[in-house]
């Protein structure tokens, strides 16, 4: 008797020596770190000591009963669920005036697009000085409107906002391209047919070109969702989580913790709290949004 | 005729405003970096500066050694990227076009990587880093993105539309899977290729939280470490200074935008599809 399916085939072995080199490296610094973040969630572990400390729960513990940490949840948060879809709003919105054959079309792309280029602290300096209270241009520009002067990112208040609309500015770019390819798809006799019906504008917006890429933007939220972590860049540099932990988010908890505290086995535990919320909310997303995605001729 | 001519003069109205605030972080970079400290500081004295002050960048230059920041980036961001098109060929072609047992079940774990973010990992990265002994090396920003689940997913999506006629007659004349690959299926692929580089540069160059963590030494760090060293140690106060070296840093890559803006945008824009 035999068993041939136990002995590999030639193709087998070709296919398992191409994709060795990404297997090992996946495994080394994708899913080895993600099992021994899992580890040291229930160790004491401290940054530069070699000994570890079994715990149980008790990081679990202390985290659900930290202020600090839901703080921190909170203002992330925030910051995704306005941030991330007031970007693709303005992102589509820019999309759809620039799928028209207008001037300037390519001019108009790099004046939208060009931030993603830019590097983030670079970016984040930027707009400290934009927001800075004294001499800073937004103040004199609010000042000329007619409008109160703000402290910005020396406001509890402020500080946040100011930080996700320079995110808006920054990553909009990026998803109105990935969107403009998708407009570029949807058929022109679609639109003809609308506008001989007498369909507005507006309404050609909501019930044509919507439902035609909403694959596209399903595609674009997720992928902001994935992206919104970004924000420790920003958070760095230009407050450092202040003023009064305003603007602490969960990476810059985690850093805080790890590289400040040096307790690695907490600072793990917030790292899975991190993984646990935007699982939680991809799922979220995929039970709700990806179930109205229309997909064409499928 | 009437509505048409009207709408098209409607988009620029919308669009023109909303693009010059787009763009004015940028003209203030710009301007900024040709001012005297004074002019920064008044708010009376208006957006252009007075003189053009070229000081500013000499001046940028003497307090870091930006020069060896841009060789960093360049040797990180080269070796990655060079790194991620091997990798992420061989296992697209696997997967695009070999039969072998768990093929999904292998697929779906390359997919995980693009679902877990770098940023809930970095903490036990940085400690296996650490045990490796890479600490401070050119070699610990390059490691940890090597894999690609993402290039991978792509590239498998390309090489499935290449008919499979091309590929097997390549066969019938003695070519193995490797000249195959390298023949028939990656010059197809170029513009699947040029979209995977674009988006690998402008992740890898603009990196900011992963080399901060693994570097402490001047001579291996990155250009944007350099600028957010630059910026502590000024406190804010010296922006004509800062201003310029933010220049230096994006001059490498908006430059490249602009000269390949039609081409960048397309590949950009095919990728963006999957």
């Amino acid at each position: 008797m035999r068993f041939p399916s136990f002995t590999p085939t030639k193709e087998t072995m070709v296919a398992l020596a191409m994709l060795l080199p990404s297997l090992v490296f996946l495994s080394a610094f994708t899913y080895w770190p993600i099992l021994r973040s899992f580890y040291f969630s229930f160790h004491d572990v401290m940054l530069g000591s070699d000994k570890i400390y079994f715990l149980g729960w008790e990081n679990y513990e202390r985290v659900l009963s930290d202020a600090l940490f839901w703080k921190s949840f909170r203002n992330t948060a925030f910051y995704t669920l306005i941030t991330i879809p007031a970007a693709i709003i303005c992102a589509l919105l820019l999309a759809v005036a620039l799928d028209t054959k207008i001037r300037g079309v390519a001019l108009y792309r790099s004046a939208f697009f060009y931030p993603v280029m830019i590097p983030s602290v670079a970016a984040g300096m930027v707009w400290v000085f934009l927001y800075a209270p004294g001499y800073g241009p937004i103040n004199a520009m609010m000042e000329t409107l007619g409008l109160p002067k703000l402290e910005w990112l020396y406001s509890s208040d402020w500080a946040l906002p100011a930080i996700m609309v320079m995110s808006i500015w920054k990553y909009s770019g990026y998803f109105m391209l990935i969107l403009l390819a998708a407009l570029q798809m949807v058929p022109r006799d679609l639109y003809e047919a609308a506008r001989l019906d007498g369909v507005s504008g507006w309404h050609q917006l909501i019930h044509i070109t919507v439902p035609l890429i909403s694959p596209t933007i399903y595609f674009v939220v997720i992928i902001g969702v994935l992206h919104s972590y970004q924000i420790f860049d920003y958070v760095f540099v230009m407050t450092q989580g202040g003023p009064a932990d305003a603007t602490n988010v969960l990476t810059l908890y985690i850093y805080q913790n790890a590289f400040q505290y040096q307790d690695i086995g907490f600072a793990s535990t917030v790292a899975n709290m991190l993984l646990l919320f935007i699982g939680g909310l991809i799922a979220v997303i995929a039970s709700t949004l990806g179930r109205r995605v229309h997909y064409l001729g499928r | 005729m009437k509505p048409s001519f009207l709408k098209k003069y409607g988009t620029h109205a919308i669009l023109l405003p909303v693009s010059i605030l787009w763009v004015g972080p940028l003209i203030w970079i710009l301007v900024t970096s040709v001012k005297t400290r004074v002019e920064v500081f008044d708010a009376s004295s208006g957006l252009l500066p007075q003189n053009f002050i070229w000081d500013n960048y000499p001046a940028a230059m003497a307090v870091a050694p930006f020069a060896t920041y841009m060789a960093n980036s360049f040797l990180v961001t080269g070796s990655i990227l060079i790194c991620q098109i091997i990798t992420i060929s061989l296992a697209a072609y696997a997967f695009a076009r070999l039969t072998f047992p768990f093929k999904n079940v292998i697929f779906s774990f390359f997919l995980l990587q693009i679902m877990f973010p770098i940023y809930a990992i970095f903490l036990t990265n940085f400690i296996t880093v650490r045990e490796l002994g890479l600490l401070n090396s050119l070699p610990a920003m390059v490691v940890p993105f090597v894999a690609s689940g993402y290039g991978t997913f792509m590239l498998r999506q390309a090489f499935r539309q290449v008919p499979t006629e091309l590929s097997d007659a390549a066969r019938l004349d003695g070519c193995g899977h490797l000249s195959t690959l390298w023949h028939v299926y990656l010059p197809l692929v170029r513009p699947t290729l040029v979209a995977f580089a674009i988006i690998s540069v402008v992740t890898h160059w603009n990196d900011y939280m992963w080399p901060l963590l693994v570097t402490n030494s001047e001579s291996v760090r990155t250009l944007p470490i350099g600028l957010g060293l630059l910026a502590k140690s000024d406190s804010g106060a010296d922006w004509t200074r800062l201003m310029a070296a933010t220049v230096i840093v994006i001059s490498p890559l908006l430059l490249l935008f602009i000269i390949f803006q039609r081409r960048f945008v397309d590949s950009f824009m095919h990728a963006g599809l999957k």
